[in-house]
């Protein structure tokens, strides 16, 4: 817990921030839309007796004041799906539109796929790539068990994912990172954390990223994200991308966020990163999240 | 079959929609439930897709995997008869609210039916439950088993569902297998 010390003068009301830490994570579900509408499932919900509480900024949201919803028949027949709250925003802000081609560099296990799957309505494709064999058994089967469609998996390396023969209306690269939003989760995560290690994933997500902007066509939109409140890994990875593409500013009514840093171990950064988005777990009662949304310059082919 | 024909590689092969004659004659669901769909053949597997843009690249999954054409009968599986079971007319069965939550668990159930022997789409108030294994009075749940229920049985007994998973198999007619 040390290692959060380092965001002391980051992160508003630290000492709220470090308290929550202590406090375990709500459950919470997203409703999937591809097997039931809303008021259909939250009418199952009254009729078993289960209790939930809708988030502020999604519909869909729901948080679940129980253990183990994961065994809830609503989740193990496809009707709802368990799913952080915080990892709820990422396909928000990417925005996919029924018949687009989209693509999840780093899919697994398919929350996300599947829920930009369910904004497409089942229409257009999204391919889900994930580079590890171990990870594709439980991408595949969320997305059976979701009704998905649209979704094909690859496997490449996703700084490698071939740029021809087709380019993406969008890309979501939800990257791998230190998790350190992830703390409330269950303690641990912090004690691998260090200043090499988060530069090791900052070389990593950068080159993810960069490949994902080529993989966009001209104009469309990128969005990065993690769970982690590293800068290395979040700001300084947004900036090193910013002569191929512009940063467009993130707002969810209901959902309070705080504006990306702009200086970091007595360096200033260019100053379009305060148009990403860091979200707190003290602030919205959540884990921690970064989100930046990127729109590829017409001119970079 | 040659060593380099795309059944022993692996890969997805396009298929025609003639096999959508099989649901046709098993469950009575008609083409058009199909329509809109793609299909792939890989290895003894059949997958659907919504029709849509597919870049040329290696994939591990095509949409869904919908049917296992490896043993005789072919089976349906589970996740395909939550899409398109709705449309059945026929080997079906619809469990009350006990036995579904038994068929959840993955449990053999005691059911008398019309149907023939053979999978089934299985029902509750309207609802697709997923695939059962019907023959003689006996449903076998087929809902595989990260999508199950907590249950209070005993590995023991979990055994003895497999065994009558198999019995059932065994009674099923010749051109049923």
């Amino acid at each position: 817990m040390e290692w959060l010390e380092r965001y002391r003068d980051l992160i508003p009301d630290f000492d709220g921030f470090r308290a929550v830490q202590s406090q375990a994570l709500p459950s919470s579900c997203r409703i999937n839309t591809l097997k039931i509408e809303r008021c259909a499932l939250l009418d199952r919900f009254a009729e078993n007796g289960i209790d939930y509480q809708s988030f502020n900024w999604y519909p869909l949201g729901l948080k679940l004041d129980m253990e183990s919803p994961g065994k809830l028949v609503e989740n193990l027949s496809g009707f709802i799906h368990i799913q952080e709250e915080l990892s709820m925003v990422p396909p928000l802000v990417l925005d996919p539109q029924p018949g687009e081609l989209v693509l999840d560099l780093c899919a697994s296990p398919g929350s996300k796929t599947c829920q930009i799957s369910q904004m497409m309505k089942n229409l257009g494709r999204v391919i889900a790539n994930e580079p590890s064999l171990a990870r594709i058994a439980p991408l595949r089967s969320n997305c059976e068990r979701l009704g998905v469609m649209n979704v094909a998996i690859t496997r490449y390396d996703g700084r490698r994912f071939p740029s021809r023969p087709v380019q993406f209306d969008r890309v979501l690269v939800d990257a791998p990172c230190s998790s350190e939003g992830r703390e409330r989760r269950g303690p641990g995560v912090l004690c691998k954390s260090s200043s090499k290690r988060s530069m090791d994933l900052h070389r990593l997500q950068a080159d993810l990223l960069r490949n994902a902007i080529r993989l966009t066509k001209p104009g469309g939109i990128v969005v990065y994200s993690t769970c982690t409140y590293a800068p290395e890994e979040n700001e300084l990875v947004i900036e090193s991308v910013l002569e191929t593409a512009r940063l467009e500013r993130i707002s969810i009514p209901g959902l309070l966020a705080c504006p990306g840093i702009t200086e970091w171990g007595g360096i200033n950064l260019n100053h379009e990163v305060e148009k990403t988005a860091r979200y707190y777990p003290h602030l919205n009662d959540t884990g921690g999240f970064f989100v930046a949304k990127l729109i590829k310059n017409q001119e970079y082919i | 079959m040659s060593p380099s024909s795309s059944r022993t590689r692996n890969i997805f092969e396009p298929l025609d929609t003639s096999f959508v004659d099989l649901w046709g004659e098993r469950f009575g669901i008609p083409s058009s439930a199909f329509a809109g769909f793609t299909f792939f053949r890989k290895a003894n597997s059949v997958w659907a897709a919504n029709e849509a843009i597919l870049p040329r690249l290696s994939y591990e999954a095509i949409g869904m995997r919908i049917m296992n054409l490896k043993d005789r009968p072919w089976k349906p599986t589970t996740s395909a008869l939550q899409v398109f079971g709705r449309h059945a007319t026929r080997n079906l069965i619809h469990l009350d609210s006990a036995n579904s939550r038994s068929f959840m668990e993955g449990k053999t159930l005691a059911i008398e039916s019309d149907s023939e022997s053979g999978y089934v789409v299985v029902f509750y108030r309207g609802e697709v439950l997923g695939c059962g294994l019907y023959s003689h009075g006996k449903l076998v749940s087929q809902i595989p088993k990260e999508r199950r229920m907590a249950s209070s049985k005993n590995g023991a007994e979990e055994s003895a569902d497999q065994n009558a998973k198999d019995e059932v198999a065994s009674e099923m007619p010749i051109d049923m297998r």
